[in-house]
């Protein structure tokens, strides 16, 4: 379809909006701090690099770097255009409202991936690769768990910044409390989060060593692929309904 | 240029196609709140100013016709079409919204660019630059949108509007932050886009704004449409209409013999406050109040007109 | 409209008209009232009082969550009193491992309501409203402070208040158990008070760096969950490697120096199972003062430069 066509054009705008510079610095920061810690431990010449290294992937990339930065751009995609009124010049406009939706996210996706993969990717590079095949198999999964986990949570939350404007304290609600208390109380929580589609998907290459995969790879793959589609597709047929306020503000 | 109260008779300057707006029974509410209470009203060609106070319900009303709001009752039609829903009809309607935000990070050509390409434009650089230099904004389309005062960023917002040259145009309160020259500017504009068959409404809670520019108005008090036609007929039914104006003088007692004895006078009252004097036409009381004064030999203290306000003035139209 | 006619009142070229706004001449209350003012008005704001109900809905729901264990426990306390008589051990929340247990419904009111008491003031650009009244600039982040502290204080003591009724109610004779249970609650207060302190001056000095609540809330939660994850990263490190200094960073975590630091108001040992090291409940206490300090001192600084 022709429509398509203005995907770059929108994403573009959405790339200029999520990244501001002090703010970019800070995410850059965030996800270099795997990175550093990978470096400390090469450094310190540590026997027992990889436990560490996975230890590093579960307690900080995979359970903080990876929902904040993706919760962070998914809510925001359309958040910020919302809360300032520039969302009228998008719907303003006779492009199809999926292709809107497509555009948001694909722009949120690209940068949550950008960021968080190369932080593991790096990572892994630095402490994983160096012991042999199954480094480069355990680095390739913690990609596959960033791509996975990013596109997932861009989605849900895109989907949910349209139908509130707390969208993100909700979003880091259900990444402390869902999926960080209760899923060690509740473990039949492992279907509902994401974080487990993320480590389930990963095991599809590499059989990563953290206790909480709990999904097998067809499972996360299969759910994590409904879940983006059904946040699009509501996602979609919010923003068709999506009305704007009248009068002042 | 018509427009009617009456939907149902055809505009006779556009005998054969459907008027470019149309709007029948249309109505909007909020819970509770009625924001637009059965409007009828259809445009053609031409600027017609959309006149009523704050709150008054213009911005849901040109919300609707862009398709933001569902009415909640009756219609509303744009070039034939209900644009709710409706993204392909955008292709036809150009909308400048009232909120100030562009994105601050564009150029403004930029912006008007994105706009063009949004619009599927096949030139979107020719198009831009034609738009822009409409708005007569060469010298700063360069330069971040962020660093524009608030008239060039009301004229940015306008020529990403019409870069796509479209049939209709919406502008909600178009000339909030613009100086008097950009105003006209502005009017011109609007004017030739008329003159080439564009139908244009925008929204004022500024009477003197539409005074220039709107040949045509809609006025809307409190969600309801309570006048429509011509601007002068308008103005003057406004205008000459029983005023009070209370006058303080030396010698109040006086000056009430003075002034029952002119034609435009027809009541004075005696108050503690001064003379409560009820006149019809307001203009000429106050050319008549110096020299009924000097020639009684009364120094006049002060002369207020309690009911000059915009929103006294739809007080009125809706009182009757 | 006033008009004065220029014919009648023949002026000079320049005047000024008296257009008929009275003057104050009452007392002035000065800037610790203007302080009291804005504290009252940013406390009613943290609920959500005076705003619509969605604004309600966050403080109430999480507090009121933080709160639930307790209040169940309460709920069921003739069947628990019941069953301690019939010889079974039964697990309980006491004063002084609530917080330790929910303390992320905690974190997350700060989360969701600090963001909300400073970031619009820049957004809008209404701080120069407040500075150029009887507030100064430090009274203003004062206010603030004590505001969500204060909040923060009652939604740290609801629970305690439902676990002391709870245990009374667990024992046949009320009155005695009542000045039985007193003491063992009364070193809540000063404990919720110190995590009021800790936690919100820590979240509302990251908040007042950035004018957007999105990222304020990003702020707070990174540095929160960072510094807890990246001391017992090192930490495990050290292990190995027979360093000893590693365990002196977790006084660098926010609500582990917290919780270490409740166990010294209730004259505990640390529990070994939560905390690792050789670090004492005093240290905490220590490292969280300072970490009160800092925090305020920052959003002082801050509020010393912030444009207005």
């Amino acid at each position: 379809m022709g429509s398509i066509a203005v995907i770059p054009e929108i994403a573009r705008v959405t790339f200029r909006q999520l990244l501001g510079r002090r703010r970019t610095l800070l995410l850059i920061l965030l996800a270099a701090l795997p990175v550093l810690l990978a470096v400390a431990f090469r450094v310190a010449g540590q026997t027992d690099i990889e436990r560490f290294s996975h230890r590093v992937f579960d307690t900080i990339t995979v359970t903080i770097l990876l929902p904040l930065v993706a919760i962070l751009f998914g809510s925001g995609a359309f958040g910020a255009e919302i809360d300032d009124g520039t969302i009228v010049y998008l719907l303003a406009k006779p492009v199809p409202r999926w292709v809107v939706i497509l555009a948001k996210a694909l722009s949120a996706m690209v940068l949550a991936v950008a960021l968080t993969a190369a932080s593991a990717g790096l990572s892994g590079l630095i402490d994983l690769v160096p012991a042999g095949s199954d480094g480069v198999l355990a680095t390739e999964a913690q990609i596959l768990a960033m791509v996975v986990g990013s596109v997932c949570y861009v989605s849900l939350f895109l989907a949910l910044s349209l139908f509130t404007r707390r969208a993100l304290v909700i979003g880091i609600g259900y990444m402390l409390v869902w999926e960080g208390a209760l899923s060690v109380l509740l473990p039949g929580i492992a279907n509902l989060s994401i974080r487990q589609y993320a480590m389930g998907a990963a095991s599809a290459i590499y059989k990563l060593p953290a206790d909480t995969t709990r999904l097998s790879s067809d499972t996360a793959f299969l759910l994590a692929g409904v879940l983006v589609v059904a946040a699009l597709v509501i996602a979609t047929w919010r923003l068709m309904r999506f009305e704007l306020p009248g009068g002042t503000d | 240029m018509t427009t009617q109260l009456a939907p149902e008779t055809v505009p006779a300057t556009q005998p054969a196609s459907a008027p470019a707006i149309e709007l029948l029974h249309a109505a909007r509410w909020y819970g509770n709140v009625v924001a637009v209470n059965d409007i009828s009203f259809s445009l053609g060609a031409g600027v017609t100013g959309l006149l009523g106070p704050n709150g008054a319900g213009k911005t849901t009303l040109l919300h609707m016709l862009a398709g933001f709001l569902a009415p909640s009752a009756g219609t509303v039609k744009v070039l034939g079409q209900s644009p709710h829903r409706n993204p392909s009809v955008y292709r036809q309607i150009g909308l400048v919204p009232e909120r100030e935000a562009v994105y601050p990070f564009l150029t403004g050509r930029d912006y008007v660019k994105f706009n063009a390409r949004l619009q599927g434009m096949r030139d979107p650089d020719g198009a831009a630059r034609a738009a822009i230099a409409r708005v007569g904004l060469e010298d700063a389309m360069d330069r971040a949108i962020g660093t524009y005062s608030k008239g060039m960023r009301q004229r940015v917002k306008v020529a990403g509007s019409l870069v796509h040259d479209p049939q209709v145009l919406l502008l909600d309160e178009p000339f909030n932050g613009m100086d008097p020259r950009q105003r006209i500017a502005m009017m011109d504009l609007l004017g030739d886009l008329a003159g080439a068959g564009r139908t244009i409404l925008f929204s004022s809670h500024i009477l003197e704004e539409v005074e220039q520019v709107g040949t045509e108005i809609l006025v809307m008090v409190a969600g309801r449409l309570a006048a429509s036609g011509d601007f002068r007929a308008i103005r003057a039914l406004m205008t000459d209409r029983p005023h009070t104006v209370t006058v303080r003088s030396s010698d109040d007692r006086r000056l009430a013999t003075t002034l029952m004895a002119d034609p435009t006078v027809f009541a004075v009252e005696l108050t503690p406050n001064g003379l409560s004097v009820q006149t019809a036409q307001l203009g000429a009381f106050r050319r008549i109040l110096a020299g009924s004064s000097r020639s009684a030999g009364v120094r006049l203290l002060e002369v207020l007109s309690a009911d000059e306000s915009l929103e006294s003035v739809f007080d009125y139209l809706v009182g009757r | 409209m006033t008009a004065t006619n220029p014919a009648a009142a023949p002026t000079p070229a320049g005047s000024i008209y008296d257009l008929g706004y009275r003057h104050y001449e009452g007392k002035r209350n000065g800037r610790f009232y203007a302080m009291w003012s804005l504290f009252v008005e940013s406390f009613r704001g943290v609920w959500g009082f005076g705003r619509p109900m969605t604004a309600k809905a966050a403080p109430f729901i999480l507090a009121g969550i933080y709160a639930l264990p307790a209040v169940i426990q309460l709920a069921f306390s003739s069947v628990i009193a019941g069953q301690i008589s019939a010889g079974k051990s039964v697990e309980l929340f006491t004063y002084g491992t609530y917080f330790a247990a929910l303390y992320v419904f905690v974190f997350f009111f700060c989360v969701a309501q600090a963001p909300e008491l400073v970031c619009r003031d820049q957004r809008y650009q209404v701080l120069p409203l407040y500075f150029t009244r009887a507030m100064g600039r430090i009274e203003y982040a004062l206010a603030r402070l004590g505001s969500l502290a204060a909040a923060l204080f009652i939604v740290l003591l609801l629970p305690t208040v439902a676990l002391f009724v709870g245990d009374v109610l667990m024992q046949p004779d009320a009155f005695k158990a009542a000045g039985e249970e007193l003491p063992k609650a009364l070193p809540s207060i000063p404990a919720a008070a110190l995590i009021a302190l800790g936690l919100g001056s820590l979240s509302l000095a990251i908040s007042s760096f950035s004018p957007r609540r999105a990222y304020s809330a990003i702020g707070i939660v990174a540095y929160i969950l960072l510094m807890e994850a990246i001391p017992a990263a090192i930490y495990s490190i050290g292990q190995t490697s027979a360093t000893t200094w590693t365990d002196k960073l977790f006084l660098l975590s926010p609500v582990t120096s917290l919780i270490g630091a409740t166990y010294w108001f209730f004259g505990q040992p640390i529990d070994p199972q939560y905390f690792q090291g050789s670090l004492a409940a005093a240290d905490y206490l220590a490292a969280a003062i300072v970490a009160i300090g800092v925090a305020a001192a920052v959003l002082m600084f801050r509020y010393r430069r912030v444009p207005a």
